[in-house]
Formats: C-alpha cells, structure tokens, sequence
C-alpha cells in the first residue's frame, strides 16, 4: 500500500511540472509562431486564401524574445541532463539551479 | 581457453546485442512524430538520433552497477554479488545473465516484428526475473520496495507503467488545446514551417537524454558480469572499453532504425500534424525530466506513446485508432511475464545440458530465434521509403523489398 502511495505522491507533482514546462513551452512557442506571423505580415487565412497584410516590427520582436525563452529551456533540459550524466544532483532554490556531486 | 571465460564473452556479446536491440527499438520514441511531419527526413531524423545516443552515452561518467537490485536480490547496495553466485568462478550468476538478456532480446525483436513499441528496460527486468526465478527459485525476487520508497517489480515496473502514459497523455492533450487555440487563422503553411524546428529542438533532447540512461543499463550488466568472474575488480567504475562499446552498440542501433514501430508510433496512432508533434515531444520531455528529477522509475516508451495519444485526442478533428493502442497496451502488461519466461526457459535449458554445452545452447538458441524473426520480417518490410505511407486498417503496408530495410 505504501508503495501506491508513494507513486500516487510522485504522480502529481509530476503532472504538475509536466503542464507548466511540457504544455506551458509548446504554448508560449505557439504565441511566438503567431507572433511572427503577423510581424511578417501573413496573418490570417489557409493555404488557397492567404491574406497578406503589413508587416509589423514589434510581432518580430516579440516572437524573438518567445523563441528565445523556449530555446532557453531547451539547452535547460540539456545542461540538466548533461550535469546528471555527470554524476552531479541538481537542485532548484525557486527557479536557480543549484549544482552538488552527488 | 576456459569455459568461463568463452561464458563470459558470450555474455558481454549477448549484452551488447541487447544494447543494440535498445537502440532500435527506442528510436521511435524521439524520432516517430518528426518522420510523420516530414520535420526531419527518415534517414536524416536516425542520423540525428543516433549522434545524440552516442553522446549522451559517454556523458554517462556516474555509471551505477546496481541496477540489477530494482527487481531482484543478486547484489547489495554496494554492488558486491552475494557469494554463493560467484563461488565456481561466476557461472551461476553468468548463467543468469546470459539467459536474462537473451529472454529480454527474443521479446525485444518479436515486439519489433509486431512494429509495437514496447519497453526495453521491462524486458530486461523481466529477463531477470525469470531467470532468477528459475535459478533462486521466487524468494530471489524483489516485489515491492520499503519504507515508501519505490522499488521492486511493483514499484519499477507495474506502478510505473499504470501511471507514465495516463500522465504523458493529460500533459499533451492540454498542450496540444493550447497550441491549436493559439494559432488558429495562422496560415497552415507558417504553422508547419515554424513547429518543425520545435519539433527538432525537443526530439534532440529527448534522444540525448535516452542515451545517457539506456546505455548505462548494459553498461551496468556488463561490469556485473565482468566481477562475477573477477571478484577484485571495484564496484563503482566501469571500464573504459565497456563504456565505448555499449555506446557503439545503442547508437548503431538507433542508426539502423525500428522502421517497423516507427511507422506504428508516427502514422499508426494518431495522424499528426507538426504543431501536434511539438506537443507531444515537449510534453515527453518534460514528464522524462521531472520524473528522473524526482527519481520516479518510468519507461520512455510509455510516455512518448502516452504523449502521441494525448496530440491525438488534444486535436479536434483528429481520431486515435484505439485498436492500435489497445494492442500496445497489451503488449506492455506482457512484456514482464514473457521475457521472464523465455529467460526461464532458457536456463532450464542450459542447466539441463550442464556447463559449457548449455551456455551455448542458450547463446544459440537466441541467435535461431533472432534469425527467424528477421526472416519472417522480410515478407512484410517497413523501411525509409514506405515508413511513411497511408495506414491501412492496422496492416503495414506494402512495398519492394530493400536491402537496407530493418
């Protein structure tokens, strides 16, 4: 029974991070692909019926500073899995990342 | 050349086969939506994915040898075996290896043959357990861990497996809602264009990640074997050699590709799209990372099917073909059970026939079984040119034979 528990506890913490970083990054990616869009000037219709409107610098620059944030995450993931690799623990004091050799 | 020691090459090769079964088995898993989208192309996504193994695979510098210890009770905590195992110069516990990784491979390559992805690290377990079962008889089993602490066959394998892709399959359905929603009246072509470089960026993590922690299973096993028949040798570091080659080993096999559940786990489950495909490979990603933070024991496999699932339903307008994955689904509940029967049989077997004759007869016996399976793969072949045709009520479809093709 303990064991059940054990796994339940694990469980929601799980999905709770899992939402905030595995839908959170592909939503905030989305935002900056819509960004991009109207900062291009393509913003709205499908393949047959593209509406080209004026393009427009702020859409660029926020889908940028978007993009940046979710590349940022990546090489997160990344650092993350090479310090393990490595044999170090890492630990998170709010949002820094604090390594120690396990 | 003594028998022990022709015992313990066989080993470290039926390892390292097992290691190169791991790989192809698990390309999918990173690899399957971005060959879907047309992200990446068939031969260009396993060359990306086999580079990141291979990497990743030599990252892996804190190698535990105790990983046998999740599900059966051979070694302690320190990695030391227990004696009685290593007394006649390691064939006992050579014996269990070898049986176990054969038993895990045999199920590993029919699962393949069914182009249904089914966990790696499961058939290793249960390859161990059937072959503990038979040598140690059911006390030699780790069933649940203690003191609230995950472990055991319970705690490793079955829990895990329950939860992972019920988890994997919530965290992409609200992604893929949200991705939709965000870029609805964005032209389709901008979509695609711009999720394709998303999908690429997470499918790399998630290949990275798999080859820091699949190839240190056999690097693990490897060194376990190494000591049972030189007890001197230390318990916390892996040789050099063993570390090149199972990084050799997990990344040619991802190279060759499963194109068979590649096609099952892209075109099978769900049609997806690449805004879907991000979806799903971030929350694959994400759930990988948090549970390896938390140190929950789970299998890639089942989140990354979870994850496509999820993107289907997380779609309006998308259908997930249930039979499909009702049919993965039974395949993981049996994994544990038949590589555990197989391993069984197999040391029943090479006991039967007494030392040396038995260990080969085991070795053969999974080189037959291989074959076979390969053969029979031939009538129905998946490869880079057809691995993204129409699904066809559930039957792969057909195509000319390749000569690459695996």
């Amino acid at each position: 029974m303990d064991q059940l528990w054990a796994a339940l506890e694990a469980t929601w913490r799980i999905l709770l991070v899992g939402l905030v970083l595995g839908a959170g990054l592909p939503a905030l990616f989305a935002l900056g692909v819509r960004s991009l869009a109207w900062g291009s000037g393509i913003e709205a219709g499908d393949q047959a019926n593209v509406t080209v409107l004026k393009p427009h610098l702020v859409g660029r620059i926020i889908a940028y500073v978007l993009f940046a944030i979710v590349i940022s995450a990546v090489l997160a993931g990344v650092g993350y899995i090479v310090a393990h690799g490595l044999g170090y623990s890492v630990t998170f004091n709010g949002l820094v990342p604090t390594f120690s050799h396990k | 050349m003594t028998s022990e020691f022709l015992l313990l090459s066989l080993v470290v090769v039926t390892a390292l086969a097992f290691d190169f079964t791991n790989g192809f088995h698990d390309t999918a898993n990173a690899m399957a939506t971005s060959i879907a989208t047309k992200a990446l192309s068939p031969k260009a996504a396993v060359t990306l994915s086999a580079i990141l193994n291979l990497v990743g695979a030599f990252l892996s510098v804190e190698v535990a040898i105790t990983v046998t210890n999740s599900v059966i009770k051979i070694q302690d905590s320190s990695g030391a075996v227990t004696p009685s195992l290593t007394a006649d110069g390691g064939h006992a516990l050579l014996v269990i290896l070898m049986a176990a990784l054969a038993g895990a491979i045999i199920w590993n390559i029919l699962t393949w043959l069914w182009g249904l992805p089914s966990s790696s690290s499961h058939a290793l377990f249960g390859g161990l357990v059937g072959a503990t079962v038979a040598s140690l008889g059911w006390g030699g089993v780790k069933w649940w861990g203690s003191d609230g602490h995950l472990d055991g066959v319970l705690g490793k394998v079955v829990l895990p497996a329950l939860i992972s892709p019920a988890v994997a399959i919530v965290v992409a359905l609200v992604g893929t809602r949200l991705v939709f929603a965000i870029t609805r009246g964005v032209a389709q072509r901008y979509q695609e264009a711009g999720f394709r470089w998303g999908q690429i960026g997470t499918a790399s993590l998630l290949s990275l990640s798999h080859g820091t922690n699949d190839a240190q299973k056999t690097m693990g096993v490897i060194t376990l074997a190494l000591i049972a028949t030189n007890p001197t040798m230390p318990t916390d570091e892996i040789p050099l050699w063993v570390k090149f080659a199972c990084a050799m080993a997990i990344a040619s096999g991802t190279y060759i590709g499963g194109w068979r559940i590649i096609r099952t786990m892209g075109k099978g489950l769900v049609e997806v799209l690449s805004p879907q495909g991000m979806a799903a490979e971030s929350s694959s990603a994400a759930v990988i990372l948090t549970s390896s933070q938390m140190g929950f024991p789970l299998s890639t496999t089942h989140v990354c099917t979870g994850s496509i699932i999820g993107s289907g339903l997380g779609r309006t307008g998308a259908t997930v073909r249930w039979g499909v994955a009702g049919r993965m689904v039974g395949a993981w509940m049996i994994t544990l059970p038949s590589a555990a029967l197989v391993a069984a049989a197999l040391w029943w077997i090479g006991h039967l026939l007494g030392d040396g004759l038995g260990d080969l007869a085991i070795f053969a016996a999974l080189v037959g079984a291989a074959l076979f399976m390969w053969w029979r793969s031939r009538r129905d072949p998946i490869n880079p040119s057809n691995v993204n045709d129409e699904w066809d009520d559930g039957k792969p479809a057909q195509a000319e034979p390749v000569r690459e093709a695996v």
